[in-house]
């Protein structure tokens, strides 16, 4: 049995994503409560896991070094990476939309938007043939209209609580985001018979 | 921007002493097999015009290096290598002699868009089999990408072949217009099932044959094609049989172990017309090379004559090969006064027949543990024998 070296994301998609390879019969160790490590070992189904940042598991599977991948809809919108989307897990379900402060049209001199999907919001917003200046922001998102940063942001929205909560409103959905999973291209032609099968196991547990 | 003294052009790479003696070892082994195989070397210029090669290469145009010459025309970096033999052949060669096999290795420029580290110029070798278009010819090139990555002691090589031509003609049957064509195509090149499975639903399939419509995208074996093979359809039937033929020519050169047939392979490059292959191997995330039948290009320079060709991508053999070279055998020979002579003879004799070895005084060697690790096999010469 070809070792199988799986790229996940940290913190709730890697626990949503675990309890959905454990469903689908895989044989995975139960106690994994130290989530300082980064790499994880399921000696009994030779898998290795790989924790890394959301951002970064299309860069991991991308150069091989891990042979599949959990990565969001919305990352590997952002890093258009050449890796092959096998299955929509349908776990973590969510959307990318424009949001504001309520009834706030935007800026005609300077409009500007916040976000941390630059591409995807420059895209949207090119595609409706309106001209924005992008402002890359690594978190805190929800800042920027309330400080006059930024007209809009293009941000996450799951349950819509942050939001709320800071006195924002949504404007437009731009796509629907769930957990996908990923393999590189290679390792999918060398060890298919390993992924078509893990792939086959996961479409029925998937969330649809 | 300031650049630094040391600072190279995005992309572009000095090669080291050891890179370059690579290089150097790989050109030599790789350029005499495709020579053996019967093919000419051939070189073209590294500058062609935007109007011709630049647009018929089928690369990106952002990926093109462009200059303008002294009379103000557009010119490109070589892109591909296909192209400009496949302009070399069509104005001169072919007139002289058909079939024409040329071979090269050569550097190709591509900018790169991401990680600006990524090489924008890499040098590749391959062949290009013109003005054969039967499946023999695609057998040729298959069995030879085979032949030099063997060679190289790249063993665990796996090969996916699809069929561009096969694969229009039923997504035709299915009722798709050429820009539905287009879009299912584009889902297959980067593999993307979930966006696959999504636009089957949206396009006009019969309800009854959606299930099998999907199935397209994953296959991996000739046998499991003719489902979807139309035996109504004259040009269909000839190109399945083909393929097995091609199947059998493939199995009986020791590579059925290493070919899987996916009829939903292609490539972005869109002057493929028939047989696509490409080439993979443990110790690359990438693909080594690709290849396949680009009849549709050598239309474009006006001659309806049959091509194929692959090309290797000489960075990420070299990438795969340190791994398997660093396994060379190497002795050493460890020795004190006493056993001096014998240790020389020693030598002399192991290298005479071809092994490699390094002679070390013991007593000059300070962590003599960990110095002998660094070897396959230790001969000690110490002491009174």
């Amino acid at each position: 049995m070809d070792a199988l070296t799986i790229a996940m994301p940290k913190g709730r998609i890697f626990e949503e994503a675990y309890e959905l390879l454990v469903k689908a019969g895989y044989d995975l160790p139960k106690e994994l409560d130290d989530s300082r490590k980064l790499i994880v070992e399921a000696p009994n189904e030779n898998i290795r896991f790989i924790l890394s940042k959301p951002m970064d598991v299309p860069a991991y599977v991308e150069h091989g070094v891990a042979d599949i991948g959990i990565a969001g809809k919305d990352v590997m919108l952002e890093h258009d990476r050449d890796v092959y989307e096998l299955l929509d897990l349908g776990i973590s379900r969510c959307y990318i939309a424009t949001a504001g402060m309520p009834d706030t049209p935007m800026n005609k001199v300077s409009p500007r938007v916040a976000t941390k999907y630059p591409k995807v919001a420059s895209q949207y917003y090119r595609g409706k043939g309106e001209q924005v200046e992008i402002i890359e922001l690594n978190g805190s998102i929800e800042l920027a209209p309330m400080i006059g940063l930024a007209d809009r942001i293009v941000d996450i929205v799951s349950t819509g609580k942050t939001l709320k909560e800071n006195g924002l409103v949504e404007y437009e959905k731009i796509v629907d985001i769930t957990s996908r999973l990923i393999a590189n291209p290679v390792s999918y032609r060398l060890k298919q018979k390993r992924i078509t099968d893990l792939v086959e196991r996961l479409r029925k547990q998937a969330v649809l | 921007m300031t650049i630094q003294m040391f600072e190279k052009p995005l992309g572009m790479r000095d090669d080291f002493p050891f890179i370059a003696k690579k290089k150097a070892e790989l050109r030599t082994s790789g350029t005499n097999m495709i020579q053996q195989a019967g093919y000419e070397l051939l070189q073209t210029p590294t500058l062609e015009y935007y109007e011709t090669i630049g647009k018929i290469s089928a690369i990106e145009d952002n990926a093109l290096f462009k200059l303008l010459d002294s009379q103000g025309e557009t010119l490109v970096l070589r892109p591909d290598m296909t192209s400009p033999i496949a302009r070399v052949a069509a104005s001169k060669l072919l007139k002289e002699k058909m079939p024409v096999r040329l071979g090269y290795y050569s550097n190709v420029f591509r900018a790169q868009k991401r990680e600006g580290g990524r090489p924008a110029e890499f040098e590749q070798m391959g062949v290009e089999l013109i003005g054969d278009d039967s499946l023999y010819a695609d057998a040729e090139v298959i069995i030879l990408a085979g032949t030099i990555l063997k060679n190289l002691n790249i063993e665990s090589s796996r090969f996916v072949i699809g069929h561009t031509q096969l694969l229009q003609l039923i997504l035709e049957d299915f009722g798709l217009n050429q820009e539905q064509i287009e879009q299912v195509r584009s889902a297959f090149v980067s593999k993307n099932s979930v966006g696959f499975e999504t636009l089957a639903k949206q396009l006009p399939i019969e309800e009854s044959r959606v299930e099998s419509f999907i199935g397209l995208i994953s296959t991996t074996t000739v046998e499991e094609w003719q489902q979807w093979v139309n035996p109504h359809n004259s040009k269909q039937s000839f190109l399945f049989e083909e393929m097995k033929k091609l199947k059998k020519i493939l199995d009986r050169s020791g590579l059925s172990e290493a070919v899987t047939y996916d009829l939903s392979f292609n490539s972005h490059m869109t002057y493929y017309t028939g047989v696509v292959f490409e080439v993979y191997a443990a110790g690359s995330g990438f693909p080594l090379g690709n290849g396949g039948r680009y009849d549709g290009l050598m239309k474009q320079f006006g001659l309806e004559v049959g091509a194929t060709g692959f090309g290797l991508r000489v960075d990420r053999l070299l990438e795969i090969m340190s791994a398997v070279s660093e396994q060379q055998d190497h002795t050493l020979i460890l020795f004190d006064e006493q056993n001096e002579e014998q240790a020389f003879d020693e030598a002399e004799k192991l290298r005479a027949n071809g092994t490699r070895v390094t002679l070390q005084f013991a007593p000059a060697v300070k962590a003599t543990d960990e110095f002998v690790k660094h070897f396959s096999e230790v001969l000690r010469l110490e002491g009174a024998n």
